[in-house]
């Protein structure tokens, strides 16, 4: 039953991002017994991108996991737990991993941003969830935490083609929405 | 078109077609004084990616690239010490004579940069071990209770972490534990009741007395209310298996306690809690009725995750007490066509233990 299984803080069993051909970007496993190997945890990846990447369904219950999942244009976000865990616990910390990511990449949420600004998201991953504890579920202060960048520029130090690249990339995006 | 295609491209392969002996070449240059913060940081950035694709690094590999990163440890630069932690978890199972950094660590989670202090408590307890834990005691029980919300907190979870391999040390932490745990962070709060529990787990009367304490006063962070649920629910158990009469007052009030968290402004804990009132042997019909009309109100939401929720937890009381389910029929079947394949699953096999054949018709 599921009451009696042992109060415990390791709620995650694992968190991860990947692309839109199912290849990982980034992951982390944090429970030894569930895919001890890096090619047992790619496989599982695989089938989870197969069986969700169609279905924005949200929710899903796979190989003795619970995963709840969001994609956004080309990556996919994951967070599995154990299946007695309570899923909205697992839900608030898929939020909190896609909202971080989201203010990191500056409402960026695609492949290339997430790789050229990789050191940020690595720190992120390690300030939501150490060993499979939820250490912080809130997207800011996560984000105050690690993103410690100062390269914001005013506009009018910015060159042209800076702009420019800005202006393209919210023209995009509102396009794309 | 194309030159911007292919411009994309190359900037998705930044780390597609890395190779491990020349990464490890390069951090020859970790070796330059003054330190080149952006190159290092993106070194180490690529080092880790290979890790996390699966590459293995062999003990000498891993080791020489241990001690490349311990000479960062000269860069102010903020990120780069972020990554100098990160890189240490990374690598110190693989290497050996991981303890060199301990003195630098002790130096970043005592000094006055807050931003090093959490991440290099984390970073410490994943290269502490058994005779080294008498060295840091001291101030892992300072920073458990420090002012910082992230230092508290990294401090809790690590002690959590260490207690697994050390034996009896962290059950001194338990005054800074319990001080810990008034604080107004809920995920301070969170951690310290999680270690707390792990500390008197194995006293039943000291759990009881703690979790009494807790249930009158009012828990700032759901994810502790959740937390304490489980625990109560636990006590119920044993209690009722234990004892001769089934309804002792402690079970009584614990179940009370259970019941009231279904009125709890967090969906988080209400769910916990009709979840936990619904797996209790102890539960009769008439008990799970408030229940199962929150599950029931649940299986409306726009959330697929709270309907998944909600279908899976009303598909156990299905098996047990079919009848408690037969008023959220109708809802049910309002989910059969739902938009997630499991909630609609789940469904059919709970209306396939309370329908009639009326609704099957239907």
């Amino acid at each position: 039953m599921d009451a009696l299984m042992e109060p415990t803080l390791y709620t995650v069993k694992g968190m991860c991002i990947l692309d839109n051909d199912g290849n990982r970007i980034l992951a982390k496993y944090y429970d030894k017994n569930i895919f001890p190997t890096v090619k047992e945890q790619k496989a599982y990846e695989k089938n989870l991108f197969n069986k969700t990447h169609r279905a924005n369904a949200e929710i899903i219950m796979l190989d003795g996991l619970t995963c709840v999942y969001k994609n956004n244009v080309d990556l996919f976000f994951y967070v599995m737990g154990s299946t007695h865990e309570n899923e909205l616990i697992l839900l608030s910390v898929l939020n909190c991993l896609f909202d971080t990511v989201t203010m990191i990449l500056k409402k960026n949420v695609e492949k290339r941003s997430v790789l050229e600004n990789l050191d940020i998201v690595m720190l992120a991953f390690d300030e939501i969830c150490d060993g499979g504890i939820i250490l912080d579920a809130d997207p800011s202060s996560v984000v105050k935490r690690v993103d410690l960048r100062n390269d914001d520029i005013p506009i009018g130090e910015q060159t042209v083609a800076q702009v420019l690249q800005s202006a393209k990339e919210q023209l995009k995006w509102s396009l794309l929405k | 078109k194309r030159d911007k295609k292919e411009e994309e491209d190359a900037c998705g392969n930044l780390f597609q077609n890395l190779e491990k002996t020349a990464v490890l070449q390069e951090t020859r240059i970790f070796n330059d004084t003054p330190v080149h913060a952006k190159k290092c940081t993106h070194i180490l950035t690529k080092i880790l990616y290979l890790i996390n694709q699966g590459e293995t690094l062999a003990s000498r590999e891993a080791t020489n690239c241990f001690f490349a990163t311990t000479k960062l440890f000269q860069s102010k630069d903020v990120i780069l010490r972020r990554m100098v932690y990160l890189a240490i978890k990374e690598l110190s199972p693989m290497s050996d004579d991981v303890i060199i950094v301990t003195s630098s660590l002790i130096k970043d989670m005592t000094g006055k940069e807050d931003l090093y202090r959490a991440p290099a408590i984390r970073a410490l307890c994943s290269i502490t071990d058994n005779t080294m834990l008498q060295a840091v005691e001291r101030y892992m029980k300072q920073c458990i209770v420090d002012r910082n919300p992230s230092v508290s907190s990294g401090a809790l979870v690590s002690s959590l972490h260490l207690s697994s391999q050390a034996g009896d040390v962290f059950k001194r932490w338990v005054n800074e534990a319990q001080e810990a745990l008034n604080s107004d962070n809920i995920m301070v709060q969170y951690h310290a009741l999680g270690l707390l529990y792990h500390i008197r787990k194995t006293d039943r009367l000291a759990v009881t007395k703690l979790v009494n304490k807790l249930t009158r006063q009012t828990l700032k962070s759901p994810y502790a209310v959740c937390f304490l649920i489980r625990i109560a629910c636990k006590l119920i158990e044993e209690e009722d298996a234990s004892s001769a009469s089934p309804n002792s007052d402690t079970s009584l009030s614990l179940f009370e306690f259970v019941e009231s968290c279904l009125r709890h402004k967090s969906e988080m804990v209400i769910y916990e809690a009709a979840h936990a009132i619904v797996n209790l042997k102890r539960t009769s019909p008439r008990e799970l009725a408030p229940a199962v009309s929150i599950l029931q109100l649940f299986c409306g939401s726009s959330k697929a995750t709270l309907r998944f929720a909600a279908v899976r937890t009303m598909n156990k009381v299905a098996m047990l007490h079919p009848p408690a389910v037969n008023v959220c029929n109708l809802d049910l079947e309002g989910l059969i066509a739902d938009s997630n394949r499991s909630v609609a699953t789940l469904a059919i096999t709970t209306l396939l233990k309370t329908g009639a054949e009326s609704s099957v018709e239907r």
